[in-house]
């Protein structure tokens, strides 16, 4: 009971005292757990979409599709409609294949299904804004819809036709835009297409006017829902038959790539909040060492100690965590569903989930501070009461090159020397960054088949584009934790080399000379980090990418390294001065105090 | 001593008790073990030396503790020359630095033994002035007189300990010899 | 010969520091008894051991060899959750840095020990305040350490060190950090432990704290070279108060 009170009341203090370490570790783990936690929860999210919308529009079982209009497809869809199996049906209907253009000349395949004035039980697509058929009308997907920049009240052209369009609707018979088709003309493989409804008399007007491919379809309602996989083994059939879970995976094409984004993007996010939280913890590892030794004389068990240590960065990477959860939540609809051809709310991020953005959260935790709390525990009491900043080795080596080099450089390649771990974590967060953009430039060199008529780029590719915007995101955040990172490590290594570089002051060193030692001494191993992360980075993508992809030149890559290390070098800029600005004499009384 | 009463004598006229009480003020616990007929002893060979004067008060003759002593010219003077001094008590310390020396000398004794004794000694001191410290409130003017005595002791003491390291390192050096 | 055992026992104590070229005896063979209600002063050169004595005595460190008893129980055998029990319940230190927590204000810094020893939080309260009050800093129990004087400071690690009344206090160069005043504030809640009954084992070079104990153990390189009982306690008592009066003559 008191030693809860305890562990809360020193977790609480500290954080107090730490104010930006902690938030630094708040907003780290936040930013890791909600990208993981996206990523995972994007087949969820999907999945939720696709039933709500099935609900609401009476979604089909299984769909049938001729491919082919002959005589034994039309038998076939006779006698699946009488089925034992099915209970309900509506069809066969007329599948035309046709091209769309709007008024602003934006064109695209379209599939116009041939439906009743009044639907049916089976497949009622939802009117989400304007009416269901009329004569001489048409009713557009939504997602479709959305994509062309169309309206209620507008007019498409379709096959050469002008057609009002009288309302937008959703529907789970189809997978999401562009994939309305299903399958292509005659069988074969379908385009990018979109999705509209006519009367039936329309549609057939439609297709012999232009003697257009038609196709036929049902759609099915089974005795048992969830049994499509055996009632389509059962039905040798010559149809193409599409069950309601095939649909509903072909949703998740659109995702196929921001999902790896997401997840590899939460690793490296993760990575960085490692590197960064371990930096600021072994700053302070000699105080923490301190306290617990104090705390060991005063009577606490090593347990105890170990808990007052670790569960400060718990309590704080749980929050995170928490935190991180709530905002994927929030914004998993938004991700999960780039086109508008779905309606309904995410559920919560299911039990998974949360278990694996949890097991990151206390992950960054424990990788960050486990060292030092280890060190902490196990140093003597009566040396842990002692303890200073442990003496770093001396490299005669470095000492001897380092004099035949200007002074900045000579200060940076010390300081340097005496942290190799620092140099280390630093070299990884530029590594790290360095994927991160070296990903973004790869995605966006990569060509791009644009959804109109023959890859028209007027009609965006919504994957590509929902590619690129997350990708731009997951990396826009990798700035943001690197840039954290570069500061503290600035600061960091300014404040613990402070007495050494007052005496180098006392010595005629400059301030100028001192911060830009500061500055070399992270630029130093931000080098090879950054042209580390150029063929990382390439790996890393060409072990998630999907078909074929191109290099961007190479020129792009090494300017981005490039890049990255004059932005570290700016950034490091101003920490820098202002630790060398310091007085001496303060620097010097600090150190001894 | 002496010239401590003249001092106090020189804002004005006092009487004997009202001396002795003001002295005690001063030196607290120190002044504690005064004879009360101190005072009037030092009083009497003042007045014969013909630095105070004594003027028996007004009113009852018969009591003598009435009277009330005050500077002549001559004793004014020998406080303006007492204030002037830069005089200070000098440590005496040659005479256990030979005591040492003697005793190692003619081996009558041991110097570390003797150095011990010595400094069991001015520890005895030492606690009793440190008592006393301790019981005054603080920042009373006695507490800085016993503040004197408690530092010189100590630096009485550190002075033996050096004794004592140099006499027993002379010893070792003796015996690898 | 039926005494109560000694609150400190030590037998044949010997602890080295260091690996095997470097090796330093900093405790050779020492025997030790300090009966409960005495304050023992030791003394001694830096890097005597005296300080290495005293982690010793209060599970801070494990002996190379001898015994450590602490009211009649072996200590040194201790596993090292039950030395911190044992510090817990039975040991109070103080040191010459203090070591206060430094983001924790008074109050809560003498409440440490008493929540470590599982007591409520209400109760904990209510001891560090007394215990605040006894070291006289009743109104400074919100001030944190750095609002705090050295005196205070150190006044706050007593009361800290008093929280589980334990059976002794070992102080570690107590007075290392102050100047003369408060010198005499600690010396003072010393002395008023001494007459509580408190037993104390201060390791002070300063002659004044082990002026004030009732026995005074000298140490070097490891051993005890002196050990005197220092007897007369000062004011009232007469003994010594000829001594004190004789510093001022008036024969002058």
């Amino acid at each position: 009971m008191g030693s809860l009170v305890l562990v809360v009341r020193l977790g609480l203090a500290d954080v107090r005292r730490h104010r930006v370490q902690a938030v630094m570790l708040l907003l780290a783990v936040t930013v890791a757990t909600a990208t993981m936690a996206l990523g995972l929860s994007l087949r969820g999210v999907s999945d939720a979409l696709y039933e709500q919308t099935r609900a609401a529009t009476a979604g089909p079982d299984v769909v049938a599709l001729s491919g082919v209009t002959g005589p034994a497809q039309t038998s076939a869809l006779a006698a699946l409609a009488d089925d034992p199996d099915v209970v309900a049906h509506q069809g066969p209907y007329r599948v035309v294949y046709a091209d769309l253009a709007t008024r602003d000349s934006l064109t695209s395949h379209v599939v116009v299904h041939g439906f009743a004035e009044t639907p049916g039980s089976v497949d009622r697509p939802l009117v989400t804004s304007g009416r269901w058929l009329r004569p001489g009308g048409a009713v557009l997907e939504r997602g479709f819809a959305t994509a062309l920049g169309v309206g209620v009240g507008d007019h498409v052209t379709i096959a050469g036709r002008s057609y009002p369009v009288v309302g937008i609707a959703v529907t789970a018979a189809t997978s999401i835009y562009p994939w309305a088709a299903q399958i292509g003309p005659y069988g074969g493989p379908s385009d990018s297409t979109g999705l509209a409804w006519m009367t039936r008399a329309d549609a057939q007007a439609l297709a012999s006017s232009r003697d257009l491919p038609v196709t036929m379809a049902l759609d099915l309602k089974l005795r048992d829902p969830a049994a499509t996989e055996s009632f389509i083994d059962a039905h040798p059939v010559p149809l193409t038959l599409h069950s309601w879970q095939f649909t509903a995976e072909q949703d998740m094409v659109i995702l196929r790539n921001s999902q790896p984004i997401l997840v590899v993007g939460s690793w490296l996010l993760g990575f960085l909040a490692v590197t960064g939280v371990a930096a600021l913890a072994a700053g302070r590892a000699v105080e923490q060492t301190r306290r617990a030794g104090l705390l060991k004389a005063v009577g606490a068990t090593p347990g105890l100690i170990a808990t007052v240590l670790l569960t400060e960065y718990l309590a704080l990477a749980l929050a995170g965590d928490a935190l991180g959860l709530v905002i994927a939540h929030l914004t998993a609809p938004a991700i999960a569903s780039p086109t508008a051809s779905r309606i309904g709310d995410a559920a919560g991020p299911g039990g998974a989930t949360v278990v694996t953005a949890t097991v990151l959260a206390v992950a960054v935790a424990l990788l960050s501070t486990l060292r030092p709390a280890l060190r902490a525990m196990r140093t003597a009491t009566v040396t842990a009461l002692s303890a200073t900043a442990h003496r770093p080795r001396h490299r005669p080596w470095l000492t001897a090159l380092s004099a035949l080099l200007p002074t900045p450089l000579l200060l940076g390649l010390r300081l340097t020397a005496r942290r190799p771990g620092r140099a280390v974590l630093q070299a990884c967060s530029t590594a790290t960054t360095v994927i991160g953009i070296v990903a973004l430039l790869i995605i966006g060199a990569q060509p791009e088949r644009g959804y109109g008529l023959d890859g028209s780029s007027a009609l965006p590719n919504l994957r590509d584009e929902h590619d690129r915007r997350v990708m731009l995101a997951v990396t826009a955040l990798l700035v943001a934790l690197a840039v954290v990172n570069t500061i503290t490590f600035t600061w960091t290594t300014a404040m613990e080399a402070r007495a050494n570089m007052a005496v180098a002051r006392t010595l005629g060193a400059t301030p100028g000379q001192i911060s830009m030692g500061l500055s070399t001494a992270q630029l130093l191993p931000s080098l090879p980090g950054a042209l580390a992360g150029v063929p990382l980075g390439i790996g890393l993508f060409a072990m998630f990418a999907l078909g074929k992809w191109t290099l961007p030149p190479s020129s792009w890559l090494f300017g981005a390294a490039f890049a990255t290390l004059v932005a570290t070098a700016a950034l490091t800029a101003l920490p820098a001065r202002l630790a060398a600005r310091q007085p001496v004499a303060r620097a010097l009384s600090a150190e001894t105090a | 001593m002496q010239d401590a009463v003249l001092a106090m004598l020189a804002k004005e006229p006092a009487h004997g008790y009202n001396l002795r009480a003001r002295l005690q003020r001063s030196l607290g616990p120190l002044g504690e073990s005064m004879n009360p007929g101190q005072i009037y002893v030092t009083l009497a060979r003042l007045e014969k030396a013909g630095l105070v004067v004594c003027e028996r008060a007004g009113g009852l003759p018969e009591r003598p503790e009435r009277k009330v002593y005050a500077l002549t010219p001559a004793g004014q003077q020998r406080v303006a020359a007492w204030l002037a001094e830069v005089g200070w008590p000098k440590p005496d310390l040659a005479e256990f630095h030979l005591k040492l020396a003697a005793a190692a000398a003619a081996r009558l004794a041991d110097p570390v033994e003797l150095v011990a004794a010595q400094r069991r000694e001015l520890l005895r001191r030492l606690r009793e002035v440190q008592r006393a410290a301790l019981n005054e409130p603080a920042g009373s003017r006695a507490g800085l007189l016993l503040e004197g005595v408690v530092l010189r002791l100590q630096a009485d003491l550190r002075w033996l300990s050096a004794c004592e390291r140099a006499w027993s390192g002379n010893d070792d050096e003796a015996e690898d010899a | 010969m039926n005494e109560p055992s000694p609150v400190v026992e030590v037998r044949g104590l010997v602890k080295d520091h260091g690996e095997r070229q470097g090796r330093v005896r900093a405790v050779d063979a020492v025997d030790l008894e300090v009966p409960q209600g005495q304050t023992l002063a030791v003394m001694g050169p830096s890097g005597c051991g005296k300080s290495t004595l005293l982690h010793l005595l209060g599970g801070l460190e494990r002996p190379t060899g001898g015994e450590v008893r602490l009211a009649g129980r072996r200590v040194d055998t201790l596993s090292e959750r039950a030395l911190a029990r044992l510090r817990r319940r039975s040991v109070g230190f103080v040191f010459q840095a203090f070591h206060l927590v430094e983001e924790l204000s008074a109050a809560e810094n003498v409440e440490l020990p008493a929540l470590l020893a599982g007591r409520s939080r209400r109760e904990a309260r209510r001891s560090a305040n007394l215990l605040l009050e006894r070291v006289g800093l009743a109104g400074r129990a919100r001030h944190l350490p750095s609002q705090l004087s050295g005196g205070q400071r150190q006044r706050v690690a007593i009361a800290r060190a008093l929280a589980n009344e334990p059976l002794v206090v070992l102080a570690d160069e107590p007075t290392g950090n102050l100047d003369t005043a408060a010198t005499l504030e600690v010396l003072r809640i010393f002395e008023d432990l001494r007459s509580a009954g408190q037993t104390l084992v201060i390791v002070t070079h300063d002659e004044r704290v082990s002026a004030t104990a009732d026995r005074l153990i000298s140490m070097r390189d490891g051993m005890f070279v002196d050990d005197t009982r220092m007897v007369g306690s000062g004011i009232g008592s007469g003994t010594g108060s000829g001594w004190l009066g004789g510093l001022v003559g008036l024969e002058g």
